[in-house]
């Protein structure tokens, strides 16, 4: 008697059941944070660029919900109009390296000769390059702003979604359902495209979102070091970095508040990503 | 005679669902072989679990379940261990799953006598040693150093058989051990249990789904179904002579030999000299990554007229699901010709254009239901893709095409948008059936097709199948290990063993007079009930 394992598939069911409390909250934060940089052309209390030297680096409370920097500007409404240029990078890399990344992966894993080796040592190779180090490299050759780290990341987080998609195409490209569509006389790229491609999207979601997470760091970073987004355009990067002065002169608000701010949204970003691949893990065990 | 596992109404089920099992009641005495029946869902791994306190985590249970007068539903760690480590063994379906792949054999058997009972490493060595001869392992001192990828699956059920033997236990619980092994394996492995058993006196709980094996070793019988026990008594009674219709159901469904039933299908008389499928000197080899080759079929010749049907019938590694994926160019052949009408194929993978050209002639059912469909997309789209594809129909039309050949194999215009993962696993092959079909093959290559199912659900498949075949002329390549399927669906029987042919030739000749010695064992290997065991000629 032949014995019959019934394996669960890889990435191919839904979500499901209700999210974890944790997850929740994470949720709720990420959407707050969203939603308030998204409309704060309509919702932030001030003009994120208005000078107000009569009144630098207030404390929180009275007309300034968070306080000022050093000044006098708005700091809740720098952080919500910052988080436009803030949130808009890292979104594009994560969209940029998810579709070149599945492309890629897609490729690497359905070409079982020279194409997909050779496609699987480019991976190794980006693999070895920091994304910050492209990222500068980038900046080098096409100047400061947010162009060139953009581009830069993007390229340095395609492996990390193409390895996962071709190592997912390499397995569902022998299970017997993709046989199947073979032996029935479908072609090739409606089969990989139209079939195997939304089989593997689950997985490589939670991939890309936790993606996002290091990015938002990782542009921060480059902004915090004078390299990203120049003033006096606002993001938290460049915000942490501008207040380095009024931090020495013990006023830490106008550097703590963009700080919590990234450690917020990379902690919730994380937690959400976790629990996907959790799931679609569990699903595999 | 004392009762060595008593199991009175055990109740068992998680909180706010119907119970997995319902007041269930069975015993096992001293010395007596017991078999527990019934089909997948029916709740025999829980019950035999139970007799060793091994509960699923959250589940509520009543009733009684003891093993030498201990309640091992209430016992303690301490007390269960013991009775695990002394008085009752479990042999289960995988042997791989339950050893430890990078420690050796020798390792296995000897750490508890080491370290629970105190022996000296050679003390222990020399019991394993004798242990594994005593189970039919050849050179038991050499296979103590080796690893378990080194052995076969057979040898290493009579390892694992072997493991629960060494420490003399008093209750011998046998889940499916035999059902992944080959039926030649299977043969031995239960002579082994039947010996052991009856020299040792043990009682034993063997848990089966196939019928055949059960009236093949135990002298009573407990018939499951979904949590409960509808029949019970000696084997031979409740199986020539069963009250319950279920039980019934079961000894038809049960796959027999039938010679002459074969030749309901009349192979088609020397009308059409040119055969549908020709296969001649055909060969495929493949490189291993380190080097070297591995031939898994060899120089095989056979040829499938129209509307014929021909058994491919071998073990695991006989190289029969490599001829299979031959005929429906998932595998390119190496040497050798195959002709589909009289379309010879190409020694290279085929384009696009020949594939979808070849789809039309030849399609494949694979062996599990549960891996062969898409599972994102409903049945009857996938059904309806196939018609697209095929013949030239509009998204509308391929639907009522769909609809309707889904419910020629059986599934409901209710289960149009079902996903496959809703379906059962015979409703599933029924789905892949249809897909198969949509295609309008005139050859259905069948690789184990209903192997993974329950017994009652292959008998519903295979008659499907072939009332399928007599109403649209269908040639089949039925693909199994199973010599009783073999013999009710096909006129013509080829018999393969590590990648050659052995036999070939009418069913019923073959299955009545084997030519070939593999032939032979393979017949003799399928179980035999107890009573109509055949005096051993001196």
């Amino acid at each position: 008697m032949t014995l019959a394992i019934h394996l669960p598939q890889a990435g191919l069911r839904r979500y499901g059941s209700l999210l974890s409390p944790m997850a929740w909250g994470a949720l709720a934060v990420a959407a707050v944070v969203v939603l308030l940089s998204l409309f704060a052309p309509v919702l932030a209390p001030y003009d994120p660029d208005y000078v107000d030297l009569n009144n630098v680096l207030a404390g929180p409370g009275g007309q300034h919900l968070l306080g000022t920097d050093a000044l006098g500007r708005d700091l809740l409404s720098r952080l919500m109009h910052g988080g436009r240029t803030s949130l808009l990078g890292p979104t594009i890399v994560v969209i940029g390296s998810t579709v070149l990344g599945l492309l890629l992966g897609l490729v690497a894993g359905w070409s079982e000769g020279w194409l997909g080796k050779v496609l699987g040592r480019l991976f190794d190779l980006l693999f070895a390059f920091p994304a910050l180090l492209m990222a500068m490299l980038a900046i080098a050759l096409f100047g400061k702003g947010l162009f060139a780290p953009i581009l830069a990341m993007t390229i340095a987080y395609v492996p990390y979604v193409a390895r996962l998609a071709q190592s997912l195409v390499v397995a569902e490209r022998s299970r017997p359902y993709v046989q199947a569509y073979r032996v029935l006389g479908f072609r090739t790229p409606w089969v990989v495209l139209g079939r195997v491609l939304p089989n593997l999207i689950p997985t490589v979601g939670a991939q890309s979102t936790l993606n996002f997470g290091y990015v938002l760091a990782d542009l921060a970073a480059l902004s915090f070091i004078g390299l990203g987004v120049q003033p006096p355009t606002s993001d938290w990067g460049a915000m942490i970095e501008e207040s380095r002065g009024a931090l020495l002169g013990g006023h830490i608000l106008p550097a703590f508040w963009p700080a919590l701010v990234v450690v917020l949204v990379v902690v919730a970003v994380n937690v959400i990503g976790e629990e996907l691949s959790d799931r679609i893990g569990g699903k595999l065990s | 005679m004392s009762q060595l596992l008593q199991i009175e109404n055990f109740t068992l089920g998680f909180p706010g669902r119907p119970p997995l099992l319902d007041s269930v009641s069975l015993h096992v005495n001293d010395g007596e072989a017991v078999a527990l029946v019934g089909e997948s869902g029916s709740g025999k791994s829980l019950t035999t679990r139970a007799a060793l306190g091994l509960l699923p985590g959250g589940s509520e249970s009543s009733g009684l379940v003891s093993v030498q007068g201990l309640d091992t539903l209430t016992a303690s760690k301490q007390r269960l261990m013991e009775l695990r480590r002394r008085h009752a063994s479990m042999i289960f379906q995988d042997p791989r799953a339950g050893i430890n792949p990078v420690r050796t054999v020798g390792d296995f058997l000897t750490e508890t006598l080491v370290r629970l009972d105190g022996l000296s490493r050679a003390e222990a060595t020399e019991r394993a040693v004798a242990q594994l001869e005593q189970v039919g392992l050849r050179r038991a001192g050499g296979l103590m150093d080796q690893h378990p990828h080194q052995l076969s699956g057979g040898m290493l059920q009579r390892v694992m058989i072997a493991a629960a033997l060494l420490n003399s236990p008093d209750l011998l619980l046998c889940d499916e051990p035999t059902t992944a092994q080959d039926v030649t394996t299977q043969a031995g492995i239960v002579k082994l249990l039947r010996e052991e058993q009856q020299s040792r006196g043990m009682g034993m709980l063997f848990i089966t789904h196939d019928l055949n094996l059960a009236a093949s070793l135990c002298e009573r019988v407990y018939v499951l179904r979904r949590g409960e026990v509808v029949e019970h008594g000696p084997t031979r009674t409740v199986f020539l002579t069963p009250e319950q219709d279920y039980t019934r159901q079961l000894v038809e469904a049960t796959p027999v030999i039938e010679t002459g039933a074969g030749s309901s299908v009349a192979a088609v008389p020397g009308l059409d000299p040119t055969p549908l499928l020709k296969v001649s000197g055909l060969s495929k080899t493949y490189q291993l990554p380190r080097g070297g080759t591995v031939t898994a079929l060899e120089g095989a010749d056979f040829s499938l007229p129209e509307g014929g049907s021909l058994g491919i019938v071998g073990e695991s590694g006989s190289g029969k699901s490599t001829l299979a994926r031959l005929v429906v160019a998932l595998e390119t052949p190496t040497s050798g010709e195959l002709t589909l009408r009289d379309i010879p194929r190409p020694q290279r993978p085929l384009r696009a254009s020949e594939r979808k050209a070849l789809a039309k002639e030849v399609q494949i059912v694979f062996q599990d239901p549960y891996l062969s469909l898409d599972p994102r997309i409903p049945v009857g789209n996938a059904v309806a893709d196939v018609f697209r594809l095929h013949q030239k129909q509009g998204r509308k039309e391929a639907k009522e095409s769909s609809r309707s050949l889904l419910g020629r194999v059986g599934i409901g215009p209710e289960r149009f948008d079902a996903l496959p993962r809703a379906l059962s696993g015979g409703q599933r092959q029924r789905v892949a059936l249809a897909k198969a079909l949509a295609a309008r093959p005139r050859l259905l290559v069948l690789d184990e097709a209903t192997s993974a199912l329950d017994v009652s659900v292959q008998a519903q498949v295979l008659e499907l199948v072939e009332e399928l075949r007599d109403q649209l002329g269908l040639t089949i390549l039925f693909v199994t290990h199973d010599l009783a399927v073999v013999s009710r669906l096909c006129s013509e029987v080829v018999v393969m063993h590590q990648g050659r042919i052995v036999e070939q030739g009418p069913t019923a000749r073959i299955l009545e007079d084997p030519g070939d010695h593999y032939t032979r064992n393979l017949i003799a290997s399928r179980p035999r009930p107890l009573w109509d065991a055949e005096p051993v000629t001196a």
